[in-house]
């Protein structure tokens, strides 16, 4: 019997699409464990995790949204926008709990105007969002007048963005990122929301034939989306110290990296919060891992590349042999 | 009528001889151009009032449509574009030119260049008397695109631009193989690379070891000033680079680089960062390493390159080290000055135009930040 239970436990960790990303991260951590020095001290996994929580932000809302067959090209310029207005208010005195809430109440209003223009209006969602990213961008210039936002930081805000410890080690981004990853892993298993949103994802058809309401829970991944972006915006204010108006570009693509290496799919259906915090980890690893051996920088973009096509192949292979697995079962049956 | 022939003979050759003085450099003082005239000279010490009419009578009231088109909005054309805008005020009161300015700017990727060449074709097809650019794209792509929009009377003008690496010697090609009018810039190798790198040996006393925190990759304002760094640190034996990491140019890529160089060699002696975002980034790595920042006997030095206001308040604050000011707002007047020169006076100007550099520490940051902020504080705006 315990036996037989083993099998089965094997059986489902070993068709788990999240299997591909810690391959990868035991492959990558095992060769620079041997190759880099200093790879494997406490100091180095503490630097390269603390440039690493805002991402891992976005890549969990990034995550929902591709659940739900969406994208958000958004997130990296709401994320700058969000860490403008915590700037900003900050500088006018504002107290610390109230420009929190303000922030994350502009992410979440733009991830609503996304699915409003995506569900409403009928725009592709590459558009919708890509357009967003431009007026989210374009808010920021014409605001800071293309000078970056100066003089707000506090010892609060070192706390906030993680350069000043809260305890030992653990810094408030850390929290963040561990909360708000339970919050939505939970979610996304145990609530009746998670099953739809990766019903809509894998057919959304049929969902909505089945009574459920598509719009609404399309709507709610990209408000998700925003909100995690605002998160991630408020953690960026306080570990930039400045907030420059061209904050935020580049990091909506390695969001996405960091949710398809961690088993996210294009194509909707399929995701895990803690495939896109193991993506996000296997990013930044390699990061850190070429800036230790010295790696000219040109080399840089060749491995993340290189580990990208990696993790899909990996998953692919994961998720072929979860197929040969459930036929093979079925055909017992 | 003869004596106004003399008159104009007599002004030009006044125009002429201070427009080529300050071209060549000379003219520029250790604290740019701000209270000079690349026409007139200093008004406290030579009566301008005859130039001035003779120059308002060539003019005419006419308006001129320029273009700006930098390669990304940011701090650093935030301050060129205010030294433009205040040189431009300062024409339309003494000259009575009225002017037309639409600035241009890709809101992503700076360094693909690809925006750019479409806002070019735009102000040409729209006829704009004159046109500044700084782009990354491939410089034979602009310079086509010069030379198609110069056939149709738009002039074109590079400023803080990387035409050093490419240009052709203007021993045997007096245009140097460029459609651009003229290049009002700083050397990145060694009106910027070089300097911090004499710098830090200066500090050190010729003794330590680096790191580097570089731009992106195939980036050409990184390939020269990298150049410059190195070419400079290869005369001191006793210094060492001992690690390099690409920053992005952007504050946290220059934080995270910082931090995983400084897990590594924890005992340097010096970060440059090839701008002030990323050594600003290098200098938190600092504080999160628990490590000290240079006190002018020991610590790590942190030396970057812009000359932004920000820059210059982290100077104060001991947080940044020094920086290379490259000049920006003084790129902003002289483009102007250069485009007026050549476009309305008909003169001939030089085809390089170097703007001055200079380091700043806590010695001297009085003197440039002030001078940044006065620019900034006009409120003029086009």
């Amino acid at each position: 019997m315990a036996n037989q239970r083993f099998n089965i436990s094997m059986k489902k960790f070993l068709s788990d699409p999240i299997l591909g990303v810690i391959i990868l991260l035991l492959l990558v951590g095992g060769v620079a464990s041997f190759t880099v020095e200093v790879f494997f001290t406490l100091q180095n996994f503490t630097n390269f995790l603390s440039g690493s929580y805002f991402v891992m932000l976005l890549a969990m809302g990034m995550t929902v949204v591709l659940i739900s067959g969406g994208i958000d090209l958004s997130i990296g310029a709401v994320m700058a926008l969000c860490a403008g207005i915590v700037a900003k208010l900050a500088l006018q005195g504002m107290s610390v709990p109230l420009v929190i809430v303000c922030a994350l109440a502009v992410g979440a209003f733009v991830g609503c105007l996304n699915g409003l223009l995506v569900t409403v209006v009928g725009l592709p969602d590459f558009i919708a969002t890509l357009a967003m990213s431009a007026f989210a961008t374009g808010i920021l210039f014409i605001w800071t007048k293309g000078t970056p936002i100066v003089g707000y930081m506090d010892e609060t805000y070192k706390q906030i963005g993680g350069l000043a410890p809260i305890y030992r080690e653990v810094t408030v981004p850390m929290v963040i990122a561990i909360v708000v990853a339970f919050a939505l892993g939970a979610m996304l298993k145990k609530t009746k929301f998670g099953v739809h949103l990766f019903s809509v994802g894998s057919n959304r058809l049929a969902t909505r034939q089945s009574g459920i309401n598509v719009t609404n829970i399309r709507i709610l991944a990209y408000v998700i989306s925003g909100v995690c972006a605002a998160l991630s915006g408020i953690i960026m204010a306080g570990r930039n110290t400045t907030v420059p108006p061209d904050l935020g570009g580049g990091y909506e693509v390695l969001a996405i990296a960091a949710a398809l290496i961690g088993g996210a799919s294009l194509m909707g259906g399929r995701g895990r919060i803690l495939g896109a915090i193991l993506g996000e980890v296997v990013l930044a690893m390699t990061i850190n891992i070429i800036n230790l051996l010295g790696v000219p920088s040109s080399y840089q973009k060749i491995f993340i590349g290189g580990i990208l096509l990696l993790a899909v192949l990996v998953n692919q292979l994961v998720i072929s042999s979860r197929t040969k697995i459930l036929m093979r079962s079925t055909n017992k049956k | 009528m003869k004596s106004t022939i003399k008159t104009k003979t007599l002004v030009l050759a006044v125009i002429a001889s201070l427009v080529t003085l300050t071209m060549t450099g000379s003219a520029a003082n250790a604290i740019g151009t701000l209270k000079q005239d690349a026409l007139t000279g200093t008004s406290a010490t030579v009566d301008t009032a005859a130039t001035d009419a003779a120059i308002r009578k060539l003019v005419n009231g006419r308006t001129i449509k320029l273009g700006f088109a930098p390669p990304i909005l940011s701090e650093a054309y935030t301050i060129a574009q205010q030294g433009a805008w205040n040189q431009m005020k300062d024409y339309e009161t003494r000259y009575g030119v009225k002017w037309v300015w639409t600035e241009e700017a890709p809101l992503n990727n700076a360094h693909s260049g690809v925006e750019t060449t479409g806002f070019i074709q735009n102000y040409v097809a729209k006829k704009y008397d004159a046109v500044f650019v700084c782009s990354a794209a491939p410089a034979a792509v602009m310079q086509q695109l010069y030379k198609q929009g110069s056939a149709k009377g738009v002039e074109f003008y590079q400023f803080n631009s990387t035409e050093q690496l490419n240009q052709k010697s203007q021993a045997t090609d007096a245009t140097a193989g460029l459609s651009s009018v003229s290049n009002i810039s700083y050397d990145n190798r060694w009106q910027s690379g070089a300097l911090a790198a004499q710098y830090i040996a200066k500090e050190l006393k010729g003794k330590g070891e680096i790191i580097m925190i570089l731009g992106p990759a195939g980036s050409d304002w990184t390939k020269l000033r990298e150049q410059g760094f190195r070419a400079v640190i290869k005369k001191f034996p006793g210094l060492k680079i001992v690690g390099a990491a690409d920053g992005g140019y952007v504050r946290d890529k220059g934080l995270t680089a910082a931090a995983d160089l400084l897990t590594k060699y924890p005992k340097i002696n010096a970060i440059y960062g090839e701008n002030e975002d990323m050594a600003l980034g290098a200098s938190a790595a600092i504080d999160a390493a628990r490590l000290k920042h240079w006190d002018g006997k020991s610590g790590i030095i942190t030396i970057g390159a812009d000359g932004l206001v920000s820059g210059m308040d982290e100077i104060r604050k001991g947080n940044l080290t020094a920086t290379v000011n490259v000049g920006y707002a003084d790129m902003g007047r002289t483009m102007i000055r250069t485009m007026f020169a050549h476009k309305v006076l008909g003169m001939d100007v030089a085809k390089f135009i170097r703007v001055p550099t200079v380091i700043v520490d806590k010695s001297n940051v009085d003197i440039f930040q002030s001078q940044i902020k006065a620019e900034l504080a006009t409120k003029v705006k086009y």
